[in-house]
């Protein structure tokens, strides 16, 4: 027996999985150590999809910069685009309207929606479920047709404006979205039946890629992920921005943290993000979306062709942008996977000295090892979509 | 605790550790040398009433065309999730051989930001386990977020403009 065994190979081997592989979306590499099926040792390469998001935020005007943090989260691009937004407002000390406010949470959580149809649906389909893959991007295609209402584009909004908004919501939307309840209900109806109690599904998802409470914290896990731990935190509800302290939702929690319960608090969540925009879209005030001063926000191009001030201000906007006081500044949200913050720094010019930004993921894949550590080759795939790392965003 | 209170705290705890505090916007900052973040960064993570157990971001500012000094900051973003509140340490680095002591020990998430920052900004960690490229290409020389490195454009090859001739186009083989 002992000569048999002299004569196997027993070391690790090592192998080398994506960039060019279908479960890392083309946008990063793992570096295991296997030990049979068993992950010893896994390190994470990012960086494939850097385009150098800072260094070009600083050669622009702060209203320049939101074409470029649609490309950040692909998914939920509202989202980036109002995590700047807020940052610069803060900065300058901007009161927005609050029917801007309203505006934004709705389209906030049409995003966060869409992100965790795009999530859940991805995971599903690399665990084999194509049916459900199918159902949910069926209901993302709903659910960004809403959006192209709202902004003319489905996936890189470029909608918030610091200071307001590119234009208020179209006539008969309330009426459009009510009209696409029932259909995203049911198809939210049949992924839930397909999913939450299948038993392949349940084998693949739960009890991989746990993590400790202690351990998520220090990682500086946020968003679903987190929660998934039955850590209760939630920038909307601790630290709540535009109007979410007026409207009445619920933080789903998990126990275990495992990838099981990181999907079952996505799930949760696309449900409570309906009940956000139902009341939003009941209490909305009316009113202005855009402040008053034209040196803040760009003014309407009826006033900017008939009247002086608006004239002088739009001329100003346009070539010198908007100038934010000397200081510095940083303004965590919530998105869809977790705190979204920018750290921004003005010199008083009309572009930004430095614009970082804390992207959820970029934390959440740095974790990648310990999650995967001791467990088998092909709890690294439920893992990694349920950290829902996208590249561009990661790697910015 | 309000912002005006953890900065009272930490001023009175740390007298000798922190150079400078500011409250812009009403976030709570506090100023500290490379030599002494450590120390300072122990209190903040296990001081009961402070308690900052998450740290949310490192990155780094390099203020090379403003007058001021030193050169290069890195900044720490710290949250507390039982007390919910946050505090911003701003560490000035120097321009020759810039270094800071990691925090990784008592974060693991300032691992790779960390690793950002020696990338980007060529700031040395001392105690990190990879001083090495994250997002650049190993082979990358220069460091891309530094004031002194220039943002380059792609020289494009073919455009709508007829008279155009790029330098690919000019050098072209003539066809038969």
């Amino acid at each position: 027996m002992a000569d048999l065994k002299e004569n196997l190979h027993t070391d690790h081997m090592v192998l080398n999985m994506g960039p060019s592989h279908p479960a890392t979306h083309g946008t990063v590499k793992f570096l295991l150590t296997l030990d049979g099926e068993t992950v010893v040792n896994l390190e994470t390469e990012i960086g494939y999809l850097h385009r150098g998001f800072e260094k070009m935020c600083e050669s622009v005007t702060y209203s320049n910069v939101f074409p470029y943090t649609d490309r950040l989260n692909y998914c939920s691009a509202i989202m980036n685009n109002i995590g700047f937004a807020l940052a610069v407002e803060k900065l300058c000390d901007i009161e927005i309207t609050e029917r801007c406010k309203y505006i934004r949470v709705v389209t906030n959580e049409l995003a966060r929606i869409s992100d965790h149809y795009t999530n859940i649906a991805a995971a599903a389909l690399e665990l084999g479920a194509l049916t459900a893959f199918i159902y949910f991007v069926e209901a993302r295609e709903i659910v960004w047709d809403l959006l192209e209402k709202v902004c003319g584009a489905r996936l890189t909004s470029n909608y918030i404006r610091i200071g307001g908004l590119m234009c208020d919501l179209p006539p008969g939307f309330d009426e459009d979205l009510k009209a696409s309840y029932p259909k995203l209900d049911s198809l939210f109806e049949d992924v839930d039946n397909l999913l939450t109690k299948n038993r392949i599904f349940i084998d693949r998802m739960a009890d991989t890629g746990a993590i400790p409470v202690e351990s998520a914290i220090s990682w500086g896990f946020t968003g679903p992920c987190l929660r998934a731990s039955g850590v209760d935190y939630d920038v909307r509800k601790n630290h709540p921005y535009l109007c979410y302290d007026k409207i009445d939702f619920d933080i789903p929690l998990g126990k275990t943290g495992d990838n099981f319960d990181r999907y079952l608090v996505r799930m949760e969540e696309i449900k409570q993000s309906f009940r956000i925009i139902k009341q939003a879209m009941a209490d909305m005030p009316d009113g202005p979306i855009n402040v008053a001063n034209p040196y803040l926000r760009n003014p309407a191009k009826p006033d900017v062709y008939a009247r002086m001030e608006e004239m002088i201000a739009h001329f100003k906007m346009v070539i010198d942008g908007l100038k934010p006081p000397v200081g510095e500044v940083y303004f965590p949200t919530e998105a869809a996977n977790g705190e979204l913050g920018f750290y921004l720094v003005s010199d008083g010019s009309g572009k930004p000295y430095k614009c970082r930004v804390r992207p959820p993921s970029f934390t959440l894949t740095a974790a990648m090892g310990e999650m995967c550590q001791g467990g088998m080759l092909a709890d690294i795939i439920p893992t990694f979509d349920m950290i829902n790392m996208i590249g561009g965003e990661c790697d910015r | 605790m309000t912002s005006e209170e953890i900065v009272e705290k930490v001023k009175a705890s740390l007298a000798d550790a922190i150079q400078d505090t500011a409250l812009p916007q009403g976030d709570a900052v506090i100023f500290v040398a490379p030599d002494c973040l450590q120390k300072v960064a122990a209190f903040l993570k296990d001081d009961p009433s402070l308690k900052f157990d998450y740290l949310s971001d490192v990155s780094g500012v390099d203020y090379l065309n403003e007058e001021r000094e030193p050169r290069f900051e890195a900044v720490y973003l710290l949250y507390s999730i039982d007390h919910q509140h946050s505090i911003r340490v701003r560490v000035g680095i120097e321009e020759d051989n810039p270094s800071v002591p990691t925090v990784s020990e008592l974060w693991k998430g300032a691992l790779y930001p960390e690793q950002e920052l020696f990338d980007m900004f060529g700031i040395f960690i001392e105690g990190h386990p990879k001083n090495e490229r994250l997002i650049m290409p190993k082979e990358w020389s220069g460091n891309p977020l530094r004031k002194d490195y220039p943002l380059t454009t792609e020289t494009v090859t073919f455009s709508h403009n007829r008279d155009f001739k790029s330098d690919l186009v000019k050098s072209k083989p003539p066809t038969r």
